[in-house]
């Protein structure tokens, strides 16, 4: 049997087919993943976004029209998501303890480990700009796509790009020279 | 002008930058500086890329669907629980309406109390059918 197509699915989730839906979470889990764990490190905060969005994505089904990838659609929620939880962790005045626990899972600060030291300097930039960076560095959206996802113009997505690589860079000087 | 060239280089990896744009920005790689830090920004970018697919761990669509069941279950208890107050409300009005008619009423019969008046015969108004015919 050919494999359904994510509009199939999505429309057979409509109609209460929680199979479906159920198929369209393992197929996006991953991407999903991907982001919330850029955005928040890998805490257990990120795993409850990551339900959370697939919760709110199967709530919005009635209003999902397939104007956008079920894949743009989802990455949207789980930033949106993210930017809300890093938020409520400022409010709690614990964000750093927060990160830090996601971070440096393993990493030492003599750690010569390229991946980790960048992972690390990663989690320090402004949540703006990390979002930018986990889009256009991470999961490889194009400029144009990381401004329609944020819904910022395509100039705030270049120059917050431009910030948090210069900021990344600094960072990470001695490794990547 | 730097900031110039370095969003030109940007968008240069998108592959959407004109032959001029693209001529310029080649001239503009000749500065060492930029050159520097456009080949850090590459190496930055091939670390960062994801490569491999992440992963909630196991059971994470099924931990969806169960999310989903009890959200619906208790949608419909909400929904259940929402119209009760209004039929506990209702058999209320309808009881309170039977107690009227009973006081009311000169005799307790079961159609006075659902408020139906006992008709008399003589009170029963006779329509003549072929009336209207032989006129």
């Amino acid at each position: 049997m050919a494999e359904q197509s994510d509009d199939e699915l999505v429309e057979n989730s409509r109609n209460g087919d929680l199979a479906a839906f159920k198929t369209l979470v393992i197929r996006h889990e991953g991407k999903v993943a991907g982001v919330v764990r850029s955005m928040l490190g890998s805490t257990p905060e990120a795993d409850d976004v990551g339900q959370e969005v697939f919760i709110r994505f199967y709530e919005a089904l009635g209003k999902f029209r397939g104007e956008s990838a079920v894949s743009t659609y989802l990455t949207r929620i789980a930033i949106n998501l993210s930017l809300n939880e890093i938020k409520r962790r400022k409010r709690r005045f614990s964000i750093f303890t927060k990160e830090e626990e996601g971070w440096h899972k393993g990493t030492s600060d003599n750690s010569s480990d390229l991946n980790e030291m960048i992972a690390h300097e990663f989690s320090q930039l402004d949540p703006d700009f990390r979002a930018v960076a986990t889009l256009r560095l991470i999961e490889g959206y194009s400029t144009e796509e990381t401004a329609t996802i944020l819904g910022i113009p395509l100039g705030t997505v270049l120059s917050r790009l431009a910030r948090a690589q210069k900021k990344l860079r600094t960072g990470l000087e001695k490794y990547l020279n | 002008m730097k900031d110039l060239n370095e969003d030109l280089f940007l968008q240069s990896l998108d592959g959407n930058i004109s032959d001029e744009q693209k001529n310029k920005l080649n001239e503009a790689m000749t500065d060492l500086a930029l050159r520097k830090n456009a080949d850090q920004f590459l190496k930055l970018r091939s670390n960062l890329l994801r490569k491999e697919v992440d992963s909630f761990g196991p059971f994470f669509a099924e931990r969806i669907i169960n999310q989903i069941k009890s959200l619906k279950k208790e949608i419909d208890y909400q929904i259940f629980f929402f119209f009760k107050k209004y039929q506990v409300a209702a058999i209320g009005v309808v009881v309170a309406l039977m107690v009227l008619n009973i006081f009311l009423s000169d005799n307790l019969t079961f159609k006075s109390v659902l408020g139906f008046e006992d008709e008399q015969v003589d009170n029963i108004v006779s329509i003549d059918l072929y009336q209207n015919l032989t006129e």
